[in-house]
């Protein structure tokens, strides 16, 4: 007994120790080990890491079901926007194996790709024993999977959002019962918010501070922008009589109607203020206005949603799409895929949408889905359409600004710009005037040829 | 081998240790400062063809003078504040009742908290809406707006919440210094007819003037690594108002990848910091001489 024991313990010694070899070989190979009734990729930690926004949050409560299927474990984590970007951008910069799977940020699109930082997906999604003709990759939006590609048309991330500004407004009734419609114009929105502001104690408007998003569409509308001619010409024109026109009116709408402390809204408290009833108002993101339909909104059913306001020149809502990406230096490039794909099926997102009120969406399949229709509806306004129409509007190019390599060294002028006019400490056209002399000089030391 | 010799090889691997984990770090830094690397350009790593360029750059760059300036601000502010603060509370505790013990223990929180901790307390307490001191201004009828999206107060805001995580610190130092005055001399003076405030002025502040100046000067000195407070409450911001040297140099290095430019500022604040030791040390040493 004892010794048919040891025979059997000698066994499987012997296998364990073969299939140890075997499975590194394997790996080594780029191929998946054969499924044997073993999980695919088990033994795998991937380090997942994306900023955090609706989707990501939502996806975290799902992957011990990836875990479960492909033995892949994963440490994720969703930071917050500029911590998140800080981080993968050292990353990055250093080919480094610390994250298996990076959020691709817009802003960030033509400096990581241009540099060389981010892994070609094209291998892995024109190759059906890496990925299956039904994971469709021709069924995200061009407009969303446009930004994710390099000169030659490349791509370096499957794109998870496409991140569109409407308008919404959770006490529209307030709106209503002053014979005010959702304004269309920046003048009608000044005359809106005059009338309804700290009507039954809620303030007229907010607005995330994130001021290299939320000002451009003001900027834009006034009929100035952040460069020149992106991306050819890069001078930056952010002192301009349209630019200081522009700041002065944002400024105004954030001090005269919005609430104590507006200035230091980040976009997760503009939305809670919102849906707590506490903002009427914002310019905001798709996705975080559908948020407005959702259980635990007290504002459902006074609530209303529009395109953006147009400035004299235009109507320029913001637009962006981030994706998923796999770091050059990122050792298991397979199980990285595989996570990707799994986080980008369609029945992942369709779940995330019927379940969790999803929106902003990427994929033409769902975006069209009754599903998602219905979804989308809220208070009877649709606001999937509302975000279809404002993504056509794409085709202007007009968000060709947002994805130069140096855009972040703007971002982060207007972000200061807008914050010394907001808080009164200098007017828009000193403020413009230094954050144009400061964008010059951080241009000129990032080697951008004026 | 001689006496001599032996002590040096005792040493070698101490300060072989030392060299890799402190200087090397720092030649590297200065190395770093005389390029203009940019991390989305590889070849700028080791580009030393204008090595002062980011030296000549920052003299002419008023968001770095402007960032100093912020700095003697906050780092001078907040060291008296905490000074005051730590040796008001340190002669309120200093005497060995049980509440006393108690309340030592419970004034050493805030220094053992982590910073990001502390932001976090700072923020809610900033917060207008939800902070219970801005509710119980609004409650006595003074509201007030945000102190630290005001450009006003923004800086005021970040020495208050610094205050309070670091006067334990002097505190400490204080009430070490304070029990170590000999009972006679207070005794004598008290005999003398000299009131509580002349006690402390001529006879108890002198036994600790000495302690009160040493934490200060680690305060000083810590008081130049602000920068989860900044990171959490202001970014900065308002505008500027609250970007210190440090955060200036985070910003280039960690947002714009302009790494030399960053290199180069903290070579300067390095520099700062060594002048400033030195001068203190001076300044110490000539205070010892006249005292003795």
């Amino acid at each position: 007994m004892k010794a048919s024991q040891a025979r059997t313990t000698r066994r499987k010694m012997l296998k364990a120790g073969a299939g140890s070899l075997l499975v590194p070989l394997t790996f080594a190979s780029g191929k998946a080990p054969a499924q044997g009734g073993k999980k695919p990729f088990e033994g795998v930690t991937l380090n997942v890491s994306c900023w955090s926004s609706t989707y990501p949050t939502l996806l975290a409560q799902y992957i011990p079901e990836f875990t479960e299927k492909t033995g892949i474990k994963v440490n994720y984590d969703t930071p917050g926007f500029p911590v998140y970007n800080q981080r993968a951008d050292l990353e990055l910069s250093t080919k480094g194996s610390g994250f298996d799977v990076l959020n691709v940020t817009f802003i960030y699109t033509s400096r990581w790709i241009g540099a060389g930082w981010l892994t070609p997906l094209d291998d892995f999604i024109k190759n059906p024993e890496r990925t299956p003709a039904d994971w469709d990759f021709a069924d995200f939006l061009a407009g969303a999977v446009d930004p994710m590609r390099d000169k030659k048309g490349a791509v370096y991330g499957i794109p998870w959002i496409s991140d569109v500004m409407l308008a919404g407004a959770g006490r529209f009734d307030l709106f209503k019962a002053n014979g005010l419609a959702m304004p269309d114009t920046f003048d009608e929105l000044d005359r809106a918010l005059q009338v309804v502001n700290k009507k039954d104690n809620v303030a007229g408007y907010g607005v995330e501070n994130h001021w290299g998003w939320t000002f451009i569409p003001f900027l834009q509308g006034f009929g100035g922008n952040v460069f020149r001619n992106p991306p050819d010409d890069l001078m930056p024109t952010l002192a301009s009589p349209e630019a200081v026109e522009a700041a002065e009116f944002f400024a105004k709408l954030i001090n005269s109607y919005g609430p104590p402390a507006a200035a230091g809204y980040t976009y997760d408290q503009v939305t809670e203020a919102m849906r707590a009833g506490r903002i009427n108002y914002a310019p905001h993101n798709h996705v975080f206005l559908a948020l407005l339909g959702e259980p635990g909104s007290k504002v459902t059913a006074t609530s209303n949603f529009s395109m953006v306001p147009k400035g004299p020149k235009g109507r320029f809502p913001g637009i962006a799409s981030h994706g998923w990406g796999i770091p050059v230096g990122a050792k298991n490039k397979e199980a990285s895929w595989e996570f990707i794909k799994w986080a980008m099926t369609k029945e992942m997102i369709l779940r995330l949408v019927e379940k969790h009120g999803l929106g902003s969406v990427t994929r033409k399949s769902i975006t069209s889905s009754p599903a998602y229709k219905q979804k989308m509806v809220i208070n009877g306004v649709d606001t999937g359409q509302l975000f279809l129409d404002t993504i056509a509007l794409s085709s202007q190019g007009y968000m060709k600004y947002r994805t130069v390599h140096v855009y972040p060294q703007a971002n982060a002028q207007i972000n200061q710009a807008i914050s010394r006019v907001v808080s009164g400490q200098m007017k828009a056209k000193e403020s413009m005037a230094m954050a144009q002399a400061n964008t010059l000089a951080d241009l000129k030391r990032a080697g951008v040829k004026l | 081998m001689s006496r001599h010799a032996a002590f040096r090889l005792g040493l070698a691997p101490a300060l072989v240790v030392l060299a890799l984990i402190t200087i090397a770090p720092a030649i590297y830094l200065v190395l770093t400062s005389l390029t203009p690397l940019n991390l989305t350009l590889p070849d700028t790593a080791w580009d030393f063809s204008a090595p002062l360029d980011n030296y000549r750059d920052l003299l002419d760059d008023p968001r770095f003078s402007r960032s100093v300036w912020v700095q003697v601000q906050l780092s001078v502010a907040t060291v008296v504040l905490q000074l005051a603060m730590g040796l008001g509370i340190a002669l309120l505790l200093n005497a060995d009742t049980p509440i006393r013990r108690f309340a030592r223990s419970g004034f050493l929180i805030p220094m053992v908290l982590p910073p990001i901790v502390v932001g976090i307390v700072w923020r809610i307490m900033y917060a207008v809406d939800i902070s219970p001191f801005h509710r119980l201004m609004d409650w006595v009828g003074l509201p007030i707006g945000s102190l630290i999206t005001n450009p006003d107060t923004a800086l005021w805001a970040i020495v208050l919440a610094e205050s309070w995580e670091w006067f334990p610190f002097t505190m400490l130092m204080a009430l070490a210094a304070l029990q170590m005055v000999p009972a006679a001399p207070i005794e004598a003076a008290r005999i003398d007819g000299a009131s509580e405030w002349q006690t402390f002025r001529y006879v108890v502040f002198p036994f600790i003037q000495q302690t009160l100046l040493v934490a200060g000067i680690f305060r000083l000195i810590d008081s130049i690594k602000a920068f989860p407070l900044i990171f959490v409450l202001t970014d900065g911001g308002p505008g500027d108002v609250t970007e210190v040297t440090n955060y200036y140099a985070y910003r280039q290095a960690f947002t714009f990848s302009l790494w030399g430019y960053g290199s180069a500022i903290a070579t300067l604040m390095v520099i700062g910091i060594f002048v400033l030791s030195w001068a203190i040390d001076r300044l110490t040493r000539a205070a010892d001489t006249d005292a003795g």
